[in-house]
C-alpha cells in the first residue's frame, strides 16, 4: 500500500518537474522569437501604417496590473487613433536584478522606464537615440520638450529618453502637500487656538504642551523616519530648516550658485540637538532609528504620534487611512496631520518645489525596439492638447464636465465614481504618468489644469467640512498657500543630475550615508552633555571624505544648467 | 591520490590485480550502467559550475555590461586592492566570520542537544509536538522573522515589558536593543537558534534510529543510566554524522547568512551586523561595480577551499570518518 502511494508520488513529481522545464523552455523562446522579427516587421509596417502592432513596455516605477493599454477605455480609444497596443508589464521584485538581467541578455521590451537603473541603461546602450525621429515624426514632442532639449542631451549630444516633469503652458501649483513640510496632528492646533507656527522652536513647544496636558494618552512627541534609503527623511530637515528646497546633499546658495553639503554644518548640528533635547525630554521615540518603513506607518496610524518630519508623498498610505477613517468619523479628523512650514527663525520656507525639470528619469525606445517610427508617432499623438486631456480628465459627460465658462470640473457622483478599480479599467491608471505628458503644473491653452487633481474646482470638491474649517482658520483655500512660494531654481532638482555609475560622486553618497546612518542616532540618543563630544567625533569621521570634490562637482554641473536654462 | 583507499577495499576483493588502464576499463564496464546514469549530473555540474567560473575574468577587468570580451578594459589587481586596503574589509571579515563560528557552535551544540533529549522522550505524542513547534519557525520567511524579532525587542516590545514589570528598568529607560551594536550577535544567535534548531535535529534524529537497539540493552545491562547511555551510546553513533557536518560547515565559514543582518541592521549597529555579501551589495552591485563584486566573491571561494580542505585533513589524521 504505502509503496503503491510512493511510486505515485513519485510519478507525479516526475511529470510536475517534466511540466516544469516545459514550461522553462517555453518562456526562453519568447524573447528570442521577438528579436529575430524586427527587419520583416518594419518592412510590413511602412507599406500599410495603421496595420494594429503591440509592443512591449516595462515599468520599473510603478506597482499595478499588468494590461494590454487597449483594454482600457483610454487606451482602447488611442489604438483606434494610432493603430498601437502596449503590453505593460510592471516591475516585480528587485529593479537592478530585472535590468541586469535585460542587459546581460540584450533583449529589452521595445519601450521602458528603467527609473533608479537608468545609468546602467544608458552605460549598456540599451536606448536609442531619438532627435532623428523628433525631427521627422514628432512635431508634439518638439512643442512640449522643445524647451528642454538642452538639458535633455546627453553628454554625447544625443537625446536617449523622455524626462516626464516638463511643464506646459502656465504653472499651477499642487493644492496639496506632496512634498515636506514639518506635520502636526490638527488636534493640537485646534487646542492651542490655531496659532501661527513657522519656527521650529515654536513646533516643538507645541507638541511639548500638548503631550504635557494628556500624560495619561501615552503619546509620542515626534517620530523620524530613518529606514534604509528613506533615511533623508531624517537627514534633509536641515536644509528645509534653513529655508531651502529638497535639493539632495546640497544647499545652493542663491547669488553665487556655490553648491555646498549640510551634512556637518550647522544647520545640521542645530536640528540634532533639538532632537537630542527631545529625547532626553522623553518626546522622540527612540524606535525611530530601528524601525522600518512599516513599523513607522503603522505608528502615524496608531493616533499616538503628535508630529513629525516627512515627505508627503512618503507617508501619503498613512494619510490617506487618516482620512478615510475622518471622512466616515468626522471625530476621526483630530488625528489627521496638517503641515506647517516650519524653518529655524521664520525665515521664508521653500518646501514646495520650484517647477523643476528631473533630468534622470523617463522613457526610452530600446535597440529592441520592432518599429520605433510607429512608436514615436504613437507618443507623439498622446501630446496633442486633446489626447492629453482623455488621459487625465477621460471623456466629458461621463467622467468631467465644463461648465459655462469653460472651467472644468467633476460632480460630486463623477469623483465618487473614480476609484482604485475605475482607474484600472478606465486606464487613468495606466495614462495618468509614465508616458511622454505635460508635467505635473502644466495646464492648458484655456487654463485649465492639464492633471484634475491639481485644478482649484476639483480640489474644492475633495475637501471634507472639517478640512474646510482649519484651512479658513488659516486664511487659506489650499494647504499649498500656508506655504511661500517658490523661487525660481533652473538646476532644481540637483539630486536629478546624472551620474555614473560607480563614480566618485557615487561612493561619496554612499559613504557619507553610512557615516550619518552611523552617528546620527548616537548624537540624538547621547546625554545632552555629550553631544559636542559625539558631533566631533562626527566631524572627523566625515573629514575622511572627499566632500571639497563633490561639492566641485555638483557646483560645476548646477552652472551648467543654469547656462543651459538661459540658452 | 584521495582515491586510494576506496579502491583499495574493493580491489581486496579480486584475485588479481590488473594494472592501469586495463583495470581502469574493466571497472569501467562493470559500472557502466552507474557511469550511464551519472552523466547527466556530471553535464549538469559542468554547465553550471564550471562554466561559469569563465566570469572569474571581470574580477580583472573594469567591467561594464553589454560590451564584449575583447572590448573590456583591462585593470590587473585593482580591484583586489580596494578590496583588502578599505579598513572597512577587515571589520566586515571580522564580523562575517564571529557570526558564522557563532552560527556554527551554537548551531551544532543546540541541535544535538535537543535530538538527544528527543531521543529519549517515550511519549510519543509529546514527542512529536515538540518538533513540529520547534521545526515551524524554520518555515517563517526571514522578513517576517525579522519584523517578529524587531517588534519583540522594540522599546514597548515585550522584553521591555517584562524587565519593566520585573523592574530591571525604569519607564521611559526602555533598552533599544538593535541599537547596541555589541549586541548585534546575540540576538543574531539566538534568533538563528530560535529559526533552525528544530530543522537541525532532524538528520541527528535519523542517525539515531540507525543505532542498534540492542547497544543500548547491553548499556543497561551493564549498569548505565541514562545519561550514561546518550554519552556512551547515543553520541559515538552519530559522531561520524556530526563530522560529516562540521567539515561541509566549515567549508561555509565565510557565508554567515544574508537576510538576517540585512533586515535587522541599521545604522547603529552596522560596525557588527555588516557582513562581506552586505558589503558587496553596496559597495558592488548597488554601485553598478561588478568587477568588485567578483574580486570579493573569488576571495570568498578560495578562502573557503583551504578551510575545507584544512577541516578534512585534520579529520584525516584524527582518524575519522570524512568527506573524500
Amino acid at each position: 500500500m504505502t509503496k503503491k502511494l510512493l511510486f505515485v508520488c513519485l510519478a507525479a513529481f516526475m511529470i510536475f518537474t517534466v511540466a516544469c522545464s516545459n514550461n522553462g523552455n517555453g518562456g526562453e523562446e519568447k524573447p528570442s522569437n521577438s528579436t529575430n522579427s524586427p527587419n520583416t516587421n518594419t518592412n510590413e509596417e511602412t507599406d500599410k501604417p495603421l496595420e494594429k502592432v503591440t509592443f512591449t513596455y516595462f515599468n520599473g516605477v510603478a506597482a499595478a496590473k499588468d494590461k494590454n493599454t487597449n483594454e482600457t477605455t483610454i487606451g482602447k480609444m488611442l489604438e483606434d487613433q494610432t493603430g498601437v497596443n502596449f503590453k505593460i508589464e510592471h516591475l516585480v521584485g528587485d529593479l537592478n536584478t530585472k535590468i541586469g538581467t535585460m542587459i546581460a541578455s540584450n533583449a529589452y521590451p521595445d519601450v521602458m522606464i528603467p527609473d533608479a537603473a537608468i545609468d546602467k541603461i544608458l552605460d549598456a546602450g540599451a536606448f536609442i537615440a531619438l532627435e532623428e525621429l523628433i525631427e521627422k515624426y514628432g512635431p508634439n514632442i518638439k512643442r512640449v520638450y522643445g524647451p528642454y532639449f538642452n538639458q535633455m542631451k546627453a553628454e554625447d549630444g544625443h537625446i536617449y529618453f523622455l524626462p516626464f516633469s516638463n511643464t506646459v503652458g502656465e504653472y499651477i501649483p499642487d493644492p496639496n502637500i506632496n512634498q515636506g513640510a514639518f506635520w502636526v496632528q490638527r488636534r493640537v492646533l485646534k487646542e492651542a487656538g490655531y496659532p501661527k507656527i513657522n519656527t521650529l522652536d515654536a513646533y516643538i513647544e507645541l507638541i511639548e504642551n500638548f503631550v504635557a496636558k494628556h500624560k495619561d494618552e501615552d503619546l509620542t512627541g515626534m517620530v523620524s523616519l530613518t529606514h534604509d534609503w528613506r533615511f533623508f527623511a531624517t537627514s534633509n530637515p536641515p536644509n528645509h530648516l534653513a529655508g531651502y528646497p529638497n535639493d539632495g546633499n546640497v544647499i545652493v546658495d542663491m547669488t553665487t550658485f556655490d553648491a555646498k553639503t549640510y551634512a556637518a554644518d550647522d544647520n545640521t548640528k542645530r536640528w540634532l540637538s533639538k532632537l537630542n533635547e527631545l529625547n532626553a525630554k522623553g518626546l522622540f521615540d527612540k524606535a525611530s532609528f530601528v524601525d522600518n518603513y512599516d513599523q513607522y506607518l503603522a505608528k502615524l496610524t496608531s493616533h499616538k504620534v503628535v508630529g513629525f518630519f516627512d515627505y508627503g508623498w512618503q507617508f501619503a498610505n498613512a494619510q490617506n487611512a487618516l482620512k478615510d477613517a475622518a471622512k466616515a468619523d468626522p471625530t476621526q479628523d483630530d488625528f489627521v496631520y496638517f503641515p506647517l512650514p516650519v524653518t529655524f527663525d521664520g525665515q521664508k520656507d521653500q518646501y514646495l518645489d520650484p517647477p523643476g525639470f528631473v533630468k534622470n528619469r523617463g522613457m526610452g525606445i530600446t535597440v529592441s525596439a520592432k518599429d520605433p517610427i510607429r512608436i514615436i508617432q504613437y507618443l507623439d499623438n498622446l501630446l496633442t492638447d486633446e489626447n492629453q486631456v482623455l488621459q487625465k480628465w477621460g471623456i466629458k459627460d461621463e467622467t468631467y464636465e465644463v461648465d459655462d465658462k469653460g472651467r472644468m470640473f467633476r460632480t460630486e457622483e463623477q469623483i465618487a465614481k473614480i476609484d482604485e478599480a475605475f482607474n484600472e479599467s478606465y486606464g487613468f491608471k495606466y495614462y495618468s504618468w509614465n508616458w511622454p505628458l505635460y508635467g505635473g503644473g502644466s495646464s492648458l491653452p484655456d487654463g485649465n489644469s492639464a492633471a484634475p487633481g491639481l485644478q482649484p474646482e476639483v480640489f474644492q470638491m475633495s475637501l471634507t467640512d472639517e478640512d474646510k474649517l482649519i484651512l479658513d482658520k488659516y486664511g487659506v483655500k489650499t494647504y499649498a498657500e500656508m506655504f511661500a512660494a517658490p523661487d525660481a531654481r533652473p538646476w532644481y532638482p540637483s539630486w536629478g543630475i546624472p551620474k555614473e555609475q560607480g563614480s566618485s560622486q557615487q561612493i561619496w553618497e554612499t559613504k557619507k550615508d553610512e557615516i550619518t546612518k552611523k552617528y546620527f542616532p548616537k548624537l540624538v540618543l547621547a546625554k545632552q552633555a555629550d553631544f559636542e563630544k559625539v558631533w566631533s567625533e562626527y566631524l572627523e569621521a566625515f573629514g575622511k571624505l572627499d566632500t571639497a570634490a563633490y561639492e566641485k562637482w555638483t557646483t560645476e554641473e548646477v552652472k551648467k544648467l543654469i547656462e543651459a536654462a538661459k540658452q | 591520490m584521495e582515491h586510494k583507499p576506496t579502491m583499495s577495499t574493493s580491489i581486496l576483493m579480486l584475485p588479481k590485480k590488473p594494472s592501469g588502464l586495463k583495470r581502469f576499463t574493466i571497472k569501467l564496464l562493470e559500472q557502466r550502467v552507474l557511469v550511464l546514469m551519472s552523466v547527466p549530473f556530471l553535464v549538469w555540474l559542468f554547465i553550471f559550475k564550471y562554466m561559469p567560473l569563465w566570469g572569474w575574468t571581470i574580477a580583472f577587468q573594469d567591467y561594464k555590461p553589454a560590451r564584449s570580451f575583447s572590448q573590456q578594459k583591462w585593470a590587473g589587481f585593482e580591484h583586489f586592492q580596494f578590496l583588502f586596503q578599505d579598513e572597512r574589509f577587515i571589520r566586515v571579515l571580522r564580523n562575517t566570520l564571529a557570526m558564522s563560528s557563532i552560527n556554527l557552535v551554537l548551531g551544532f551544540v543546540t541541535a544535538i542537544t535537543l535530538a538527544l533529549l528527543l531521543n529519549e522522550v517515550r511519549k510519543v505524542a509529546f514527542k512529536r509536538i515538540v518538533q513540529t513547534v520547534s521545526y515551524l519557525p524554520h518555515f517563517i520567511s526571514w522578513v517576517v522573522a525579522a519584523s517578529i524579532i524587531q517588534t519583540t525587542l522594540s522599546p514597548d516590545g515585550i522584553i521591555n515589558q517584562m524587565l519593566l514589570w520585573a523592574g530591571f528598568v525604569e519607564k521611559g529607560e526602555e533598552i533599544l536593543f538593535l541599537g547596541i551594536p555589541e549586541q548585534f550577535w546575540t540576538i543574531f544567535g539566538a534568533s538563528t537558534v530560535w529559526k533552525d534548531v528544530g530543522w537541525n535535529t532532524i538528520v541527528y534524529l535519523a542517525a539515531m534510529t540507525m543505532i542498534d537497539p540492542a547497544q543500548y540493552e547491553a548499556a543497561e545491562m551493564d549498569g548505565a543510566g541514562r545519561i550514561k547511555r546518550m554519552w556512551y551510546v547515543t553520541l559515538p553513533g552519530i559522531k561520524p554524522v556530526i563530522i560529516v557536518l562540521l567539515i561541509m560547515n566549515i567549508g561555509y565559514l565565510l557565508e554567515s547568512g544574508f537576510e538576517p543582518q540585512y533586515l535587522l541592521g541599521n545604522g547603529m549597529n552596522v560596525d557588527f551586523s555588516e557582513n562581506l555579501d552586505i558589503f558587496v551589495l553596496k559597495y558592488g552591485i548597488a554601485q553598478g561595480n561588478y568587477s568588485l563584486s567578483i574580486a570579493a566573491g573569488m576571495f570568498k571561494t578560495i578562502i573557503s577551499f583551504i578551510l575545507l580542505f584544512a577541516a578534512n585533513n585534520l579529520a584525516k589524521r584524527m582518524g575519522e570518518s570524512r568527506l573524500f
